[in-house]
C-alpha cells in the first residue's frame, strides 16, 4: 500500500536497505503513543457509562502505539520509501528565528525582535546576501510597526528597552 | 419567500460603507498574501487574523471571508503564473493553466479563472442561503450520538481523501485527537497531560499548532530543495477571454460548480476532491482529450469553478452544524470564538444579521475579486518575482507577530516552534498532516458528544447503531472506507493524487 514505485523516488525493496520512512515513522509514533500513555497513566478511566478523564486519552494513546508498531513491522517486511536526511540547517535557523523573536519581543520590542529574527532565519539558505537581507529586514520591520502598531492598534511592544 | 427576505437582511448588512470596505480590504490583502508562493490559505488566514481583532464580530467575519477568497484566488494566480500550487486544490490548475501561460495566454487563463469562480461563487451563495434553514432544522434533530457519528464520518473522509496511505492518515487523525485531549478535562476539571506547563491547562491552541505544522514546517520543506521558480517573463496577454474561450468553458464552469459545490458540503475536506473530479470529467467529455495538459481552457475553467464552489459550500457544515469540515474552516471557528460567536445552528436564529450578512458578503467578495484582479495582475506578477530568500524571513516575522498578537503570549511562539518541528518530522516520515488537524479540531467536541451519548445510553455502544440517522452516517463512513481500501480503487486513488 505504501509502495508507490511510480513516483520516481528512491524505493527500497524487501531484503535490501530497510531503513524506510515507515519503519522509522512507525517507531516514532509508537514512542509518542507510549509517552502519552505514560502521561495519562494516573488519570481515572471510569466506565463506558461514566467516562473518566483518562478514558479517551488512554485509548487513543494505546491505538497510536499499536498502529505505529504495525506500520513499522509491515515496513520491515514490505519495504517502502527510503528516509532522506532532514534539512537540519533549515530547521535550526527557522526554529531559531521563532525562538529569538519570542525571547526579544517582550524585553526589547519589535524594533529589535523583527530584524534579529529575520536576519537569523535568512541564514537558512546559501543564497542569503548580508547587505540585502539587513536592509530588507529593517524595511519590513518598519512596515510591520506602522501596520500593526499604528494602523491596527495592536498592543505589540515596539520599543521596550527605553 | 423567506430566502429572499433573509438575503435582503444580509445585503442590508453587507452593503454598509464600513462592511464593503472591510470586504474589499480582506479580498485585497488576502490575494496579496495568497499570491506569495508557498503560502496557502491556512497560513494566510492565521497570519492575517490579528488584523480583524479590533472589529465588531460581523465586520471581522466579513473581512475574514474576504481574506479567505482572496487567498484562494491568489493561490490560483500563483498556480497559473509560476506553476507552484499554494495548496492541494490548485494542483489541478497548474496542469493546463501554466501551459496556457507559457503559450502567452496567461491573461485568458487568469480571466476565465476569475469569471468561473465568480459564477461558482454566485451559485454557491444562493445554495448556502437556500440550504441554511433546512439544514439548521435538521441539526435540531441531532442528538449527541448523531453528532459523534457525523464527526466519525468526517474523519473517515479526511483519511480517505488524504494523499498517500490511508493507514498512515488514520494514525494522523489519532495523533490529532491525542493533542486535543491535552488540557483541563471539561467534566471533572482534572488536568490531563499538561507536563506541568500552566499554559497547557487551557489546552493546545489552534493557531500555534496550525501555523507550526502548516506554515513553518512547509517553509523548512521549501528550503530543502533549491528554488526552481519559473516566473513568466512573457506578456500576460489580454485578460478578457475571447467569445470562443467563453463558449468553450461555459459548460465546464457549470459542471465544475455543481461538482465542487456538492463535494464541498461533505465533512472531512470534500472540497479537495472538487477540482480533481471536475478535471477528470472535462477530460473524459472532451472531443479531443489530448489537448488536456497542453493548455486546454476547460481544464482551467472547470476545476477553478469547482474549487471556488467547494470553498464556499464548505461553510455549510460549519454554520449549520458547528462542525468545521477542513483546516480553513477550523481557523474560522477559532476566529469566531475570539469574537464571541460559537458556530452552530444557533448562529442563524440568534444572530441573523451576522449569518446573512456574511453570506451576502460572500457574493460581494466574489464580485470584488473579479474587479480587483483584472487591473492588478501586473502587481501580482511583480510580487511573484520576489525571491524566496527574502520572502521566507518576511513570512516568518509576519507569522510571529500574528501568533504573538492572538493572546499576547510569548509561550504561544514556543509552542509554534515545537509544532514546526513536529510538522517537519511528520512530513519527512511521509505523513500527511491535514487529517491530524481535523482530528485535533474535532477532538474536544467528539469526546464531549461521546461521553454524553454513552451517559444517555448507560454505557451501551449500541446507541450509535440503534438510532437511524447515526447508523446511516456510520454506514456511509464504513462504505467509503471499504471502497477506498479495495485494491483496484486504491491504486486509482494513488494515481489521482499524483497527477
Amino acid at each position: 500500500m505504501t509502495d508507490d514505485s511510480s513516483s520516481g523516488r528512491e524505493v527500497s525493496t524487501a531484503g535490501r536497505a530497510r531503513i524506510t520512512q515507515d519503519v522509522i515513522g512507525g517507531l516514532v509514533l509508537s514512542m509518542a503513543g507510549a509517552f502519552f500513555a505514560w502521561q495519562a497513566w494516573d488519570l481515572p478511566l471510569g466506565s463506558p457509562g461514566a467516562m473518566g478523564p483518562g478514558m479517551l486519552p488512554m485509548s487513543v494513546a494505546v491505538l497510536i502505539a499499536i498502529g505505529g508498531a504495525v506500520l513499522a513491522t509491515t515496513g520491515l517486511v514490505a519495504g517502502g520509501e527510503v528516509m532522506t536526511m532532514p534539512h537540519l540547517r533549515g530547521m535550526f535557523f527557522i526554529i531559531g528565528g521563532i525562538v529569538l523573536f519570542g525571547l526579544t519581543i517582550r524585553s526589547l520590542g519589535l524594533v529589535v525582535a523583527g530584524p534579529v529574527s529575520m536576519i537569523f532565519a535568512s541564514a537558512a539558505t546559501d543564497e542569503m546576501r548580508p547587505l540585502e537581507t539587513s536592509v530588507f529586514a529593517v524595511c519590513i520591520t518598519v512596515f510591520c510597526i506602522l501596520l500593526f502598531k499604528y494602523a491596527l492598534g495592536l498592543p505589540i511592544p515596539v520599543v521596550a528597552f527605553m | 419567500m423567506d430566502l429572499f427576505s433573509n438575503l435582503a437582511i444580509g445585503f442590508g448588512v453587507a452593503f454598509t460603507a464600513q462592511n464593503l470596505l472591510l470586504c474589499f480590504t480582506g479580498c485585497m490583502i488576502g490575494t496579496l498574501v495568497g499570491v506569495l508562493p508557498g503560502v496557502g490559505p491556512v497560513a494566510t488566514i492565521a497570519m492575517l487574523l490579528p488584523l480583524t481583532f479590533g472589529l465588531d464580530p460581523t465586520g471581522a467575519l466579513i473581512m475574514l471571508a474576504g481574506i479567505y477568497y482572496g487567498a484562494q484566488y491568489g493561490g490560483s494566480t500563483t498556480a497559473i503564473l509560476v506553476n507552484i500550487p499554494g495548496e492541494a486544490t490548485s494542483v489541478v490548475t497548474t496542469l493546463d493553466g501554466h501551459q496556457m501561460a507559457r503559450q502567452g495566454r496567461a491573461g485568458a487563463a487568469l480571466g476565465i479563472a476569475a469569471l468561473g469562480s465568480f459564477f461558482a461563487g454566485c451559485v454557491a451563495t444562493l445554495f448556502i442561503a437556500a440550504m441554511g434553514q433546512p439544514l439548521t432544522r435538521l441539526a435540531q434533530l441531532f442528538g449527541p450520538a448523531e453528532y459523534f457519528s457525523l464527526m466519525i464520518m468526517g474523519l473517515v473522509f479526511s483519511t480517505v481523501l488524504a494523499r498517500g496511505s490511508i493507514f498512515k492518515a488514520g494514525l494522523m487523525v489519532l495523533l490529532g485527537l491525542m493533542f486535543a485531549t491535552v488540557g483541563t478535562d471539561l467534566e471533572t476539571g482534572q488536568e490531563r497531560m499538561t507536563l506541568g506547563i500552566p499554559r497547557l491547562s487551557d489546552g493546545i491552541d489552534f493557531a500555534p499548532l496550525a501555523m507550526g505544522i502548516f506554515g513553518f514546517a512547509e517553509i523548512i520543506r521549501n528550503l530543502e530543495s533549491p528554488e526552481a521558480r519559473d516566473v513568466l517573463h512573457d506578456r500576460i496577454g489580454r485578460l478578457l477571454p475571447s467569445w470562443d474561450d467563453i463558449r468553450q468553458s461555459a459548460p465546464a464552469v457549470l459542471r465544475g460548480t455543481l461538482i465542487g459545490g456538492l463535494l464541498g458540503i461533505l465533512p472531512g475536506n470534500g472540497a479537495v476532491l472538487g477540482p480533481f473530479a471536475s478535471y477528470a470529467m472535462e477530460k473524459k467529455l472532451a472531443k479531443d482529450p489530448s489537448r488536456f495538459g497542453r493548455g486546454a481552457i476547460e481544464g482551467v475553467a472547470g476545476p477553478e469553478s469547482a474549487n471556488n464552489a467547494g470553498a464556499q459550500t464548505a461553510f455549510i457544515p460549519l454554520l449549520t452544524l458547528g462542525i468545521p469540515p477542513n483546516a480553513v474552516m477550523a481557523l474560522m471557528v477559532g476566529a469566531m470564538t475570539i469574537h464571541g460567536v460559537i458556530p452552530g445552528p444557533q448562529v442563524m436564529t440568534k444572530n441573523p444579521e451576522l449569518f446573512w450578512g456574511m453570506i451576502a458578503s460572500m457574493w460581494i467578495g466574489n464580485a470584488m475579486l473579479v474587479i480587483i484582479n483584472m487591473p492588478l495582475v501586473g502587481i501580482w506578477v511583480k510580487l511573484l518575482k520576489v525571491p524566496y530568500r527574502l520572502l521566507f524571513p518576511a513570512i516568518l516575522v509576519f507569522c510571529c507577530i500574528g501568533i504573538y498578537s492572538i493572546n499576547n503570549s510569548v509561550e504561544d511562539l514556543y509552542f509554534t516552534a515545537f509544532f514546526a518541528v513536529v510538522g517537519y518530522v511528520l512530513i519527512k516520515l511521509g505523513y500527511e498532516p491535514a487529517p491530524l488537524l481535523l482530528g485535533f479540531v474535532l477532538g474536544k467536541l467528539m469526546e464531549e458528544k461521546l461521553r454524553q451519548s454513552l451517559i444517555l445510553s448507560r454505557g451501551s455502544f449500541a446507541t450509535f447503531i440503534d438510532r437511524p440517522i447515526s447508523a446511516g452516517l456510520l454506514a456511509v463512513a464504513a462504505i467509503m472506507l471499504i471502497v477506498a481500501l479495495l485494491p483496484s480503487i486504491n491504486r486509482k486513488r494513488e494515481v489521482a493524487f499524483q497527477d
